[in-house]
């Protein structure tokens, strides 16, 4: 039996999956201390599911703690140590401007302030050790008197050439006992220092805060009888909470990489392996690419500004979502977001207080969504809040109120098929080869009108909509990555030098896992020399040259549409994957007979026209065809005319255009 | 007449065509200067030559670009025939920055126009990098190049006379490369919406932002302001002179009584000028207005012909581009009652035949009525990245001995200015270098009270170098570039 537990902005959800089947429940997040939600939802699954704790098998767990204390700047008081002459690395970041225009946007501070950065007498080059490392005793000495709860150490070149970081490690291990030290060679590996300072930055003051709240997490789990969690981390895998309090910088976007996990598996059972996922909620999208099933990933990401050197899933978030509120800008225009009703006061529709037009609004008014039909959470909606708030706003922009209506639910998509050709096109990738699987509240309500204007012809929508995330953690692998910049050209790119690389990486993710056996995979980073951006080649645990050099300019090719023989090629960063997988679930709907159906009117591209609605999840087989509305529990689908499908085995309503 | 709503949808999409241009550029590029510090500009253009939409990368290419397009109009254009230029006096800017222009036809008819512009690591001066400070004509500034068809022999002969050529070649395919794509996407939206609909949103993309700019001018209150600032020539100070009149929703930007044009390479031509205006109009309204032609309707540049800000071949431009610049921005940002930043990129270029690092470096932004200004930062005209220490080391003959901020160096107020930088480079092989860099004699000054920020310094093994400087390095010798603080903002 297994159990995923993922924690969101407005409710923590449980999925246990058990005999084929899955239970979900609800409970509200507790943000003072995320365990308290976590365990009442599990509590609350295991009561409808009719079973007991010891029965669980594994339970993993997606949280929110690490990107929450981020956003907010709650984090320990960090010291850094990085090569003299270097210790503002942080707060010169790239030199960029935060803005073009708004010339006093500032940029996010640094972790460490200007009295806790210290300088390390040593200097090595790419090369080797050019001075060596001296004076460690007073430094260390100093580094204590300033008092932090956690050290990050960042030393140039250390990519390459670790022996002084270690050095220090082993030093203020010593003189500091359980304090928590960062080393960037370990926790990030890749040369940039900017990148891989901030990263181990990140990673040194999230250190108190996670270590405890995991330790929390797992004592509660130990009273209740059920395992000690995994942790989803934000490259799609789980890892043992020891790990994950170890190194914290694993998990910050531990929450989205949970609901592409959740995707990828949907979109794996329901045969459609490569697919666009889009997730959207009351306050934002969040959309990623499945190939071949499994999650686009990327080498490096980014969190609020700050900039995160680790491989993590390609996730790309946009504030647009349900609660995203439409205005006419000083030039006429209609605009919708950035700004949002989020959960509290919400849309105008939910009756608690919000008075400006949201999308849901819109929705609302257009009849895809209806006053008698509850959203999750048991939300009733106001049609006459609604009505009132678009009217004011299709006055100003002298259109008739159901054409305001339309117009905000056109803007809003627009916006977020900008979101999904960032993560295509903007990457070379055609979209109309893929599946649309839609998600999350408002996710399957603008899933079709999104595929048309991406020219995507299939559209799927999973009956566990709602909690997608908290049944991808279930069923997730387990997983550690570890990588480092290994800059070989020439005579130096051989196989034995790739070989002994990969050999000494898949160790150190070994042993991470504690999985000795655990399958090893392996990406290469290459690019031409001289190039500043590396293409990532997926092969074996020793590639020759020549077969790199082969699919490297196959990639470059399609990419770029050129290739070029002459130039050198380099193999920058060598990053290797440690995978045990997850439990083998095959999903199948329950069939609970037909849901009860019923007619209503609803506009669209300007006609009212009568619509069939299915109060409830239609069980497989189900034929269906649009204009459709279909009230999923925690979710509503609309299929417009045009569109129709069927209910697959695994509850999946999976729709065709044309 | 579109609708508000299908306005808002085809902005929408003709600013995703421009920055798909921008990731098309910057990721199939090979030099640096494009990759890593994103010194490039991707637009689109209707067929009449207006810019109607423009990923925003770099300030400097924002209204220069119209230029270019104008410079190719009258030609003899045909499906898949692109052009190449660089000339500053026919449509460029200085010669590093090549742009190439590719028209879009649909149904054989001439719709709209792509363009991108990128600065190239060397465009065969005598100096590697091609940026030298001391060009006094601008044959000695590289090759130029008028406007022309770019093809495959194109690329070959015009990389030939630069260094790296293969670098060169690669870039200059990276540029046709995303003028394709966004003529793909251009097509693709024809497909949807229609030829007449798509031309029609070209139309009202630059209204909508001239309404927008318009509205934001009417704000500003009626009347004349004066400024003037100096620039460091070789030679002495230059100064320029600037009359901004606002009235009602326009604005008139006077630069009669400006220098003239000089013997060194401060020189602009109109375009660069302009674009130095247009970003200072942008600090001034709404950032939030859609970067189009159709946004600078109301604004007049007058700099009469022959003077400093709009120089007649054959001047020297190359500083003029990165350096003169933010002056024209800074005179009109002071005469607006901001503190000033650093006001110079702080131009390094360091290289041999075999390799070339050129490089620009942040400083100190002024403070803002309501904000401190902040720290190691772009401030005016460029925003490009830094080079990262590791990859500066593991490419080029130098080693670096001190990246910091340069502590107390940001003009006092009661918003503080930023702080500059320090950049301390150690040549590990016999190297030249070439410095252009402003506000080494003049600190730039704060506003409504505020205090200067420190002036910047050059210095070669600790020795004060001029604020145009070249020469040579010996293995072991140190260039050291300080770069100045913001102004601050209010009596501290």
């Amino acid at each position: 039996m297994v159990l995923g537990v993922d924690v969101g902005g407005t409710f923590t959800d449980a999925v246990l999956v058990y005999d084929g089947r899955i239970a979900t429940a609800k409970a509200p997040t507790t943000p003072h201390d995320q365990s308290e939600g976590v365990m009442a939802a599990v509590a609350a699954v295991l009561e409808r599911a009719g079973r007991r704790a010891e029965a669980i098998d594994t339970f993993a767990h997606g949280m929110t703690v690490a990107t929450n204390a981020l956003l907010e700047g709650n984090l320990a008081r960090a010291a850094l140590i990085a090569t003299e002459g270097f210790t503002d690395v942080v707060a010169l970041g790239r030199q960029n401007r935060a803005h073009l225009y708004r010339l006093c946007a500032a940029r996010p501070a640094p972790l460490v302030p200007d009295e806790r950065r210290f300088g390390a007498a040593e200097r090595t080059g790419p090369n080797g050790v050019l001075a060596s490392l001296t004076g460690i005793e007073p430094l260390v000495r100093r580094v204590a008197d300033s008092e932090p709860e956690a050290v990050a150490v960042v030393l140039l070149h250390s990519y390459r050439h670790p022996a002084h970081e270690l050095e220090l490690g082993r030093a203020l291990s010593e003189a500091l006992p359980g304090i928590h030290v960062s080393l960037s060679h370990e926790v990030v590996g890749t040369f940039r220092e900017y990148e891989r300072a901030a990263t181990t930055e990140v990673d040194a003051a999230l250190s108190p805060l996670l270590r405890s709240y995991l330790r929390r997490l797992a004592e509660r789990a130990g009273e209740a009888g059920i395992p000690r969690p995994a942790i989803m981390q934000s490259n799609g895998g789980l890892i043992d909470s020891d790990a994950a309090a170890r190194h914290p910088s694993w998990t910050v976007l531990s929450g989205p990489a949970g609901g592409a996990a959740g995707a990828a598996f949907v979109a794996r059972a329901a045969g459609a392996p490569d697919a666009l996922c889009f997730d959207m909620g009351g306050t934002s999208c969040d959309v990623c690419v499945v190939d071949q099933g499994a999650v686009q990933e990327q080498s490096a990401g980014e969190i609020d500004g700050r900039p995160l050197g680790l491989p993590m899933l390609a996730v790309h978030t946009v504030g647009a979502g349900g609660g995203s509120i439409g205005w006419r800008d000083p030039g006429g225009a209609l605009r919708v977001g950035p700004h949002s009703a989020g959960a509290d006061p919400g849309p105008a529709c939910y009756g608690r207080g919000g008075t400006e037009p949201t999308v849901t609004d819109a929705n609302l008014l257009l009849g895809y969504l209806a006053p008698d039909s509850p959203l999750a959470g048991g939300v009733s909606l106001d049609l006459d809040a609604a009505e009132r708030t678009i009217h004011g706003l299709a006055d100003e922009l002298e259109l008739e109120p159901l054409a305001c209506a339309e117009g905000i639910v056109r803007v809003a998509n627009a916006e977020m098929v900008r979101a999904l050709r960032v993560v295509t096109v903007e990457r070379g990738i055609d979209p109309r080869r893929y599946a649309l699987l839609a998600f999350g509240g408002a996710g399957p309500l603008h899933a079709a009108a999104i595929a048309s204007e991406l020219g995507i012809d299939r559209i799927m929508c999973p009956r566990a909509s709602g909690v997608l995330a908290a049944l991808g953690l279930g069923v997730s692998q387990r997983r550690r990555d570890v990588q480092r910049s290994v800059l070989l050209s020439g005579e130096r790119l051989n196989s034995d030098a790739i070989t002994a690389a990969v050999e000494e990486l898949a160790g150190r993710a070994r042993e991470a896992l504690g999985e000795p056996q655990a399958h090893i995979d392996a990406v290469y980073e290459l690019r031409y020399r001289g190039q500043a951006f590396e293409l990532p080649i997926a092969a074996g645990p020793s590639p020759a040259p020549e077969e790199l050099r082969r699919r490297f300019e196959a990639a470059h090719q399609e990419r770029y549409g050129y290739r070029d023989p002459e130039q050198q090629l380099e193999l920058v960063t060598i990053r290797v994957s440690a995978t045990v997988p997850g439990a083998d679930v095959e999903l199948s709907a329950a069939d609970d007979g037909q849901p009860p159906r019923t007619r209503r009117e609803a506009t669209l591209h300007g006609e009212r026209l009568g619509l069939e609605v299915l109060r409830g999840a239609p069980p497989p087989g189900t034929e269906i065809v649009g204009p459709m509305v279909i009230e999923l529990p925690e979710s509503t689908l609309l299929v417009p005319p045009g569109w129709s499908g069927a209910v697959d085995a695994t509850g999946t309503i999976q729709l065709g255009a044309g | 007449m579109i609708d508000p709503i299908d306005l808002q949808v085809l902005t929408g999409a003709l600013r995703a065509i421009c920055e798909e241009m921008g990731a098309v550029l910057i990721r199939s590029a090979h030099s640096a200067n494009i990759k890593e510090r994103r010194d490039a500009s991707t637009a689109l253009f209707d067929a009449r030559g207006q810019m109607v939409m423009q990923a925003e990368h770099i300030p400097v290419h924002l209204g220069a670009m119209p230029a270019a397009v104008e410079a190719i109009l009258a030609e003899d254009h045909a499906p898949g025939r692109s052009w190449v230029l660089n000339d500053p006096f026919r449509g460029g800017t200085h010669l590093p920055d090549i742009t190439v222009i590719t028209p879009i036809f649909t149904g054989g008819d001439l719709l709209a126009f792509a363009a991108n512009r990128a600065h190239h690591a060397d465009v065969g001066g005598p100096t590697p990098g091609s940026m030298p400070a001391d060009s006094r004509t601008l044959a000695d500034e590289g090759v130029v190049i008028s406007p022309r068809v770019l093809d495959e022999r194109a690329i070959a002969g015009l990389s030939e006379q630069m260094r790296q050529l293969q670098q060169r070649r690669a870039d200059l395919r990276a540029q046709l490369a995303a003028n394709r794509a966004a003529a793909l996407r251009v097509e693709e939206l024809v497909g949807r919406a229609g030829r007449g609909t798509v031309e029609q949103a070209f139309d009202e993309v630059l209204d909508y932002a001239e309404r927008r700019t318009r509205a934001c001018l009417l704000e500003l209150e009626d009347g004349a302001r004066c400024g003037r600032d100096l620039l460091e020539a070789r030679e002495g100070d230059l100064e320029i002179v600037l009359r901004a009149t606002v009235a009602g929703d326009r604005l008139t930007l006077d630069f009669t009584g400006t220098a003239s044009q000089h013997e060194g390479n401060l020189n602009c031509p109109l375009a660069v000028t302009r674009s130095a205006c247009y970003f200072a109009v942008r600090v001034l309204t709404d950032p939030d207005i859609p970067p189009s032609a159709g946004a600078y309707r109301p604004v007049e540049v007058i700099a009469p012909e022959g003077c400093l800000l709009n120089a007649r071949p054959p001047a020297a431009v190359v500083g003029g581009n990165v350096e003169t610049s933010s002056r024209v921005a800074d005179v009109i940002l002071s005469a607006f009652g901001r503190a000033l930043g650093q006001g110079t990129m702080n131009n390094v270029v360091i290289g041999s035949e075999e390799v070339v690092y050129y490089e620009t470096i942040g400083g100190g932004q002024g403070a803002c009525p309501e904000a401190e200004g902040p720290s190691g930062v772009h401030v005016a005209m460029s925003n490009t990245l830094n080079t990262p220490v590791e990859a500066l080391e593991l490419e080029f003959p130098l080693r670096v001995i001190e990246y910091a901020l340069r502590r107390g160096t940001g003009g006092a107020g009661r918003y503080r200015g930023g702080d500059g930088v320090v950049r301390e480079l150690e040549a590990t092989a016999p190297l030249s270098f070439s410095l252009l860099t402003e506000r080494r004699r003049h600190a730039p000054p704060g506003a409504a009270g505020g205090e200067p920020g420190a002036r910047g310094r050059n210095l070669l093994d600790g020795r004060e170098l001029d604020p145009k400087a070249s020469g040579a390095l010996k293995p072991g010798q140190r260039l050291r570039i300080e770069t100045p603080g913001g102004g601050g903002y209010g009596a501290p």
